[in-house]
């Protein structure tokens, strides 16, 4: 016979699911944005909004099985980690936002070189991706992956930054193409480290050890 | 007088004492029945130890063999040793009844004496014991009242009977009478059981007051109770001591899985 912590341990996984799904959409439609030069700020602020309200909703609801079922052991390591994940994807969002608003603010973006981005950019969808996946299958060992990852988005990011401030004097210098990809290099580079966050939840829950990494 | 005699004299070094109380390889049986297997475990001094387990587990049978109750009933015995404070209490020069004086008990349903004043309640055992000096035994009477947090509620009433207090202020009565033994161990036979939450919850924070004197057993079917009160859980399943350990680590991280399936309520 099935517990009724279980039927509300499978709502708060479907809606942290949701959350990952959506968050992934919508920091691959920011980066899509930067790299075609469309303006999808306000259906993005709409995504992001949507997260915040279902990152209320994770942890009220969380907070319920907790006051209603007292759960303990893994039970309650997985509502902990759920809530944390759902803090997660709704930074992936408020930075999918932040991505979007750089072209807003700035302006078109199309002479700049955005071979950097790019490259960071695919480290950090697959990184989502992961980090997503991890929450699903329960897999213990993504937090070490995610980790290998987010060392070479740190190592592009610093990179990037030590270009930047030695272009300055060039006679080509473009400070917007500069700025704009250091704001969304930096962007990149805290969703890296929430996906890594998940990913230690998720070593949490299956291990009720923090991740060795972190 | 042997073993009063070795406790008190224990008290002297009893710094350097680690542990109030070791179960080692104790065996309990009812006539052929063997209702505990084997169980060793170490209770640290001014702690709170709950036992846990699902009904028929033997943590009941457990916690009466620690003073010596088990073999009050007809056809039960107990192997083993049960060292307190580094006397083993099944020791055949040691007479039961000092145990029981010396390790107090608390049970299921409140049993205050049904003819007995408030005040009389508590002082019967001392009265059992020799203690004649009225002031010396109202001090204690007070003292013990104080300590079970019931005083401020009983002061001006201690000559009513004890029956006509609720079954919260009753329970605590029975924890006041056995208070007023100076018990160093104190046994809790599910000791919420019928109270109300508002009772309960009295008990509970009375049980975190008292650790700081007395060492506390506790048996719970109330796992949250168990979570909220004790520093140290023991899991037991058809008389085994399957899993012991700080209260934390079993709530939150199991090493046993059927410890884990119990308490996550995925038995059965």
């Amino acid at each position: 016979m099935a517990r009724l912590l279980d039927i509300g341990l499978e709502r708060i996984t479907n809606l942290i699911l949701d959350m990952g799904h959506l968050s992934e959409d919508l920091v691959n439609s920011a980066l899509e944005s930067y790299e075609k030069g469309t303006m999808l700020r306000a259906q993005i602020f709409e995504g992001s909004e949507k997260l915040r309200f279902l990152q209320i909703e994770v942890t009220d609801f969380a907070t319920e099985l907790i006051a209603r079922y007292q759960p303990v052991t893994k039970d309650l390591r997985f509502i902990q980690s759920s809530m944390d994940a759902a803090y997660g994807f709704s930074r992936f969002g408020r930075y999918a936002y932040d991505i979007a608003e750089v072209m807003e603010i700035i302006g078109p973006l199309q002479n700049c070189d955005k071979s950097e981005v790019s490259l960071m950019a695919k480290t950090t969808k697959d990184m989502i991706n992961l980090s997503v996946k991890s929450l699903e299958k329960l897999d213990k060992n993504a937090s070490q992956k995610l980790y290998m990852m987010d060392d070479s988005v740190d190592s592009i990011f610093r990179k990037y930054l030590k270009k930047a401030l030695t272009q300055t004097k060039k006679r080509n210098y473009e400070p917007r193409c500069y700025v704009s990809a250091l704001l969304i290099l930096r962007y990149l580079e805290r969703i890296s480290d929430h996906a890594c966050y998940i990913g230690d939840s998720v070593h949490y829950v299956v291990t009720g050890d923090a991740s060795p990494r972190r | 007088m042997a073993i009063e005699e070795s406790l008190e004299r224990k008290e002297t070094t009893v710094e350097s004492v680690k542990y109030k109380v070791s179960i080692e390889n104790v065996d309990a049986w009812y006539g052929t029945k063997r209702a505990i297997k084997d169980v060793n475990l170490k209770v640290k001094e001014k702690t709170v130890t709950a036992f846990i387990g699902p009904s028929g587990c033997g943590k009941t049978t457990l916690i009466r063999c620690l003073n010596r109750m088990h073999e009050m009933t007809p056809g039960a015995r107990a192997d083993g040793r049960i060292i307190v404070d580094g006397i083993n209490i099944y020791d055949k020069s040691i007479d039961p009844v000092i145990i029981r004086r010396r390790i107090g008990m608390v049970f299921q349903k409140p049993n205050p004496f049904p003819t007995m004043s408030i005040f009389e309640n508590v002082a019967a055992g001392l009265r059992l014991n020799g203690v004649n000096n009225k002031t010396i035994i109202r001090e204690i009477v007070e003292e013990s009242l104080k300590n079970a947090a019931l005083w401020d509620e009983v002061k001006n009433e201690l000559h009513n009977p004890g029956m006509s207090l609720s079954g919260g202020q009753q329970q605590r009565l029975c924890i006041a009478r056995a208070l007023a033994m100076q018990p160093e161990v104190l046994l809790m036979d599910e000791p919420t059981s019928s109270l109300d939450p508002i009772g309960s919850s009295k008990i509970e924070e009375l049980v975190r007051t008292l650790k700081d004197s007395v060492t506390i057993i506790i048996v719970t079917h109330n796992m949250q109770q168990a979570a909220r009160v004790s520093d140290f859980t023991a899991f037991m399943y058809l008389g085994d001591m399957i899993e012991y350990g700080a209260t934390n680590q079993i709530f939150m991280k199991p090493e046993k899985e059927l410890t884990e399936r119990y308490i996550s309520g995925k038995f059965g």
